[in-house]
């Protein structure tokens, strides 16, 4: 059962993250993105096969940066939201009760989108992401094993990077000064990257023809993508979760759309 | 046996862009049931855009057009259906980067088998038999970009034969192999071809390794137009002449002049370039250095030899205070190397990288030489002349306002040698310059390089070409196991067997015939 | 659409998106960067729009270069995806970003029916995809809660940035990248074979 999430069909596992991470954008209360957020939580806690010490290395250092992000937030409160009274001011802001609610409800929402985020991640892997929407959403196959071919080179990217700057050093290019000389020092590395890059998809693709790939349909599949009731068991969970979050939330008058009070 | 042609072009013609300028020009030419056919001419006379007009992917793929007809069996290559003709025509193309769409090993093989609509239940089998067959079965489920370049070469060789091709086309499958990769992948194709009826084209610059295998030859020039066809013997036998002409390379066997000889210098008195003390160098803790001792003379030249892995290019990277050492010290005309100033150290060491294009900052190749004069604030009078000067010894002139990124292979690399001219350097550093390169690239390089090497200027380059260090070396070291195995004058080295076999080194052409250091099986 | 497009077209596509996603994940940091430098002059939030064309540039490039209906809109997407997969910080709903995007520099050369790609319309696709981006994280990512002074001024920050760095550098990379030749078999480079050798610089 601890792996049932690395076993969804990643199209379904796709859509059962994306309507939450929707839906969640209309909520200003800080009750429903919490208890979504503690959902999330346990599903990965419980039900992915994800170390709980490689998910918080992962997860931290977002947490860091949402918590940054929100401080800036917390100054800029539109009327709609500066309901309740002034905790403190500072400089030429006011920061109200109802300014500090909004603001950790938006940051609780953007951890909502970061948890689900590794969830989906960590447990699918790139090519049968790839494969199962060719097969279950009947992506062209060209478009698939096309942006495949062209991701396999994310690795020597970064080699690639490394080598120019070594190269630029020999030549004695200070480091950049000044617009223009930033300007120029992103064309001398992206020029040469992207030159490479575009010489490589040419013959990445004469090398897929030249194997028999024709991009029509009409291919056999190794790896058969299927869709079975556990698929469609881990898509109700994760909207039904979020839909009663919603109504409880609604139910003791916590539910916030928009500005405006349910309940 | 019969003797049936299999694919045969009939006053071919192909361009890029308009027949005026034709890539191909007027090709008339049968390949043949079960020979195997080599086809050679200087880097740029469109040998690639042959092969991939032959499995019908040009001119449509890169909307090129063309003259003249091309049969596969008899029948017109228009007329096969999109991918049809490229199951019976398989290519391995020289770079192993560039070759694949999946991740491993074991997908990338399924994918060709999809492409072919094989059965689902069957390409488990199909993929282990073929493993077997090339002996990586071990690598079924690795990360392709893992593998080294002779590995990557034998899956892409694999996925190939998956398609059970009638012709493979080999285009330089092993210009950017190691020379006992290269020789373990000529040796896989030899068995296959006594298992297999194959008809086979071969690619290939130097083709010394590959003569057992070839019955016949195809000569292309620099205009795309075939000049030679006939039995493979008396091709480099009777029109040596007309082929040193067009660049292009006599294998050893053939070659009836002398080597020329290495220069000789005087050898007393020279006073130490670059001196290296017991250095060692790791990363994330495991040691790719251990107490490297070297001495450089002034005005050696000097060969860098190991395997891939090895630490060759690491050790470039610590003389030229890339990479800092973890222990030891390194001189550099008797001042510690972390004493010079950056701008200084630069203009007293060039380093020429693997691949010109990286070495590149400017549009112009004229303002590629330029640069480093800018720099270091010369006035516009003695830039130009010294710039123009350069040019016309490195036969640039005529690119002087091309884009450097637009020129051809060799212009590239002459050019990435020039700007590190500027001022005559006290040391120069090549890593692997004459890899993937032409029989006329390179004897263009070797000659720069001495003519830097008379100037007074210390030359290091690290190489996998033996014949290089036999030709123009007064020292060279092995690196094995990440130490210094061996450093002499190159000849003794040629002597010591166990120590090229364990570096997996083979000795100069010229000496080859007396023992040829196989490694039998074909599997690492 | 996808009858239309060759399989290089699609490789080079994607090999774009790859190559933008690492660019664009090191954007965040300099975003993050300006945010902070930004915030004791009270417009903190402005930090990364001041920065927001880079996050749209490789629909313009792809654009440009290839000039086949799709081109803008696919490339965004992958980037995005692709970006997820080596870990933003923006998580998921960063491809539905993406997507927004894509369709709004899309709409742009849509307009013109696929025919024209002078600066003007790249710069139009530049301010398409920033006002299209914003209606979408005015939603997402609750703008709605700020001051509408605040948003106003994020809101024409945004497209002046996507007018420089979408639209204008852009271009300026594509036609650079043209001049190395590499893109000889693409629409571009096709252009600038015909335009002759003009650029002779002294």
């Amino acid at each position: 059962m601890s792996s049932m999430v690395s076993a969804v069909n990643p199209t379904v596992k796709a859509i059962a993250i994306l309507i939450p991470g929707v839906l969640l954008g209309l909520t200003f209360d800080i009750y429903t993105p919490l208890v979504y957020l503690l959902f999330v939580f346990v599903v990965t806690l419980w039900l992915s096969d994800i170390p709980f010490k490689r998910w918080i290395t992962f997860f931290a250092p977002f947490v860091l940066f949402i918590a940054s992000f929100s401080w800036a937030r917390l100054l800029y409160t539109s009327d709609t939201f500066q309901g309740g009274s002034v905790l403190f001011s500072f400089w030429t802001f006011e920061v109200t009760t109802g300014g500090v609610a909004v603001a950790i409800s938006l940051a609780l929402r953007s951890l909502c989108f970061i948890a689900l985020s590794l969830l989906f991640i960590l447990t699918t892997d790139s090519t049968k992401f790839m494969l199962s929407l060719m097969q279950q959403l009947k992506l062209s196959p060209k478009i698939t094993y096309g942006v495949l071919a062209g991701y396999r080179f994310l690795p020597t990217f970064k080699h690639e990077l490394d080598v120019l700057r070594q190269a630029h050093r020999i030549r004695g290019v200070s480091r950049a000064k000044g617009i223009r000389g930033r300007i120029q020092q992103f064309k001398r590395y992206s020029i040469p990257l992207l030159a490479n890059a575009i010489r490589k998809a040419e013959r990445v693709a004469n090398a897929m023809e030249s194997k028999g790939f024709t991009g029509e349909r009409d291919r056999t599949h190794y790896h058969m993508m299927t869709v079975t009731k556990r698929d469609w068991i881990f898509l109700g969970m994760m909207v039904g979760a979020l839909l009663l979050t919603f109504a409880t939330s609604y139910y003791f008058g916590y539910l916030n759309i928009f500005g405006h009070q349910f309940g | 046996m019969s003797h049936k042609p299999v694919l045969t072009a009939e006053h071919y013609s192909f361009s890029y862009e308009t027949l005026d300028q034709p890539t191909l020009d007027d090709l008339t030419f049968s390949l043949y049931d079960n020979e195997a056919t080599l086809l050679i001419g200087p880097s740029g006379s469109g040998k690639s855009s042959l092969s991939l007009c032959l499995n019908g992917l040009y001119p449509d793929a890169v909307e090129g057009v063309a003259s003249g007809e091309i049969f596969y069996r008899g029948h017109l290559i228009k007329d096969f259906a999109k991918g049809a003709l490229n199951q019976q025509i398989g290519i391995v193309f020289q770079d192993p980067e560039s070759q694949f769409c999946m991740i491993t090993v074991e997908d990338e093989l399924a994918f060709t088998l999809e492409n072919c609509q094989v059965p689902r239940d069957e390409i488990e089998h199909r993929i282990n038999q073929i493993l077997n067959h090339i002996g990586m079965i071990d690598y079924k489920q690795q990360a392709i970009h893992t593998l080294s370049g002779g590995q990557k070469q034998k899956i892409a060789l694999a996925s190939v034969l998956l398609l059970e091709p009638d012709v493979l086309i080999l285009d330089e499958p092993t210009a950017n192999l190691d020379p006992m990769s290269r020789l373990e992948f000529i040796q896989l194709i030899e068995q296959l071809r006594m298992t297999m009826a194959l008809t086979i084209l071969i690619i290939e610059h130097q083709a010394d390794d590959w003569l057992k295998l070839i019955d016949r030859a195809l000569v292309l020039n620099q205009d795309g137009q075939l000049i030679e066809d006939g039995p493979v013997d008396t091709i480099f036998q009777t029109k040596q002449t007309v082929l040193m002409e067009h660049g292009i390379f006599i294998p050893e066997q053939y070659r009836r002049h002398n080597h020329p000889r290495k220069p000789t210098i005087d050898a007393v008195h020279r006073k130490p370039c670059l001196a290296m003390k017991n250095v060692s160098f790791s990363r994330n803790h495991s040691p790719i250095l251990q107490h490297i001792n070297m001495t450089f003379h002034q005005g050696e030249m000097i060969a860098i030899v190991g395997e891939n892995g090895a630490g060759k290019s690491t050790l470039l990277q610590l003389i030229a205070r890339l990479l800092q050492p973890n222990d030891g010290a390194i001189t550099f005309l008797e001042k510690s190397l972390n004493d010079w100033k950056e701008a200084a150290l630069r203009q007293h060491m060039g380093f020429v990288f693997q691949n010109p294009e990286h070495q590149f900052l400017t549009d112009t190749t004229y303002d590629e030489v330029a640069f480093s004069m800018t720099l270091n604030g010369y006035d516009y009078d003695t830039i130009n002349r010294r710039t123009t000067q350069l040019l016309s010894d490195f036969q640039l002139l005529q690119e002087k306002w091309q884009n450097p990124f637009a020129l051809s292979g060799g212009q590239k690399r002459r050019l990435s040698v020039a700007t590190m001219l500027d001022e005559t350097p006290d040391l120069l550093l090549f890593d692997e310059p004459t890899f993937g390169q032409d029989a006329q690239t390179t004897a263009e390089l070797m000659h720069l390089m001495t003519n830097i090497q008379k100037q007074g200027t210390t030359i290091v380059f690290v190489t996998h070409d033996m014949d290089l260090v036999d030709q123009y070396c007064e020292s060279v070291y092995v690196l094995h196991d990440q130490k210094v195995q061996y450093y002499n004058d190159p000849k003794t080295l040629w002597q010591q067997d166990t120590l090229l076999n364990q570096a997996r080194l083979r000795k100069p052409s010229r000496l080859e015939e007396e023992k040829v250091g196989v490694v039998h099986g074909v599997s690492r | 659409m996808t009858k239309q497009w060759k399989l290089k077209e699609i490789v080079l596509m994607s090999i774009l998106g790859v190559a933008f996603a690492v660019i664009y994940l090191l954007a965040f940091g300099l975003g993050q960067g300006l945010v902070g430098l930004l915030t004791p002059f009270g417009i903190g939030p402005l930090g990364y729009e001041f920065i927001y064309g880079i996050w749209f540039i490789v629909s313009i490039i792809a654009a440009y270069i290839i000039r086949k209906p799709g081109a803008a809109f696919t490339s965004e997407l992958i980037a995005g995806t692709v970006e997820v997969l080596i870990g933003s910080p923006a998580g998921p709903q960063l491809i539905m970003s993406a997507a927004v995007q894509g369709l709004g520099a899309e709409t742009a050369f849509a307009l013109t029916k696929w025919q024209d790609y002078r600066t003007r319309i790249l710069v139009l696709a530049g301010v398409m995809t920033a006002i299209f981006s914003f209606a979408w994280h005015f939603y997402s990512a609750g703008f709605y809660a700020y001051e509408y002074w605040l948003v106003a001024i994020m809101l024409v920050t945004r497209i002046i940035s996507s007018i420089l760095i979408t639209g204008l550098l852009g271009k300026w990379l594509s036609d650079q990248l043209a001049k190395t030749g590499v893109l000889r078999g693409y629409a571009l480079g096709k252009e600038h074979r015909q335009k002759g050798e003009h650029h002779h610089v002294s």
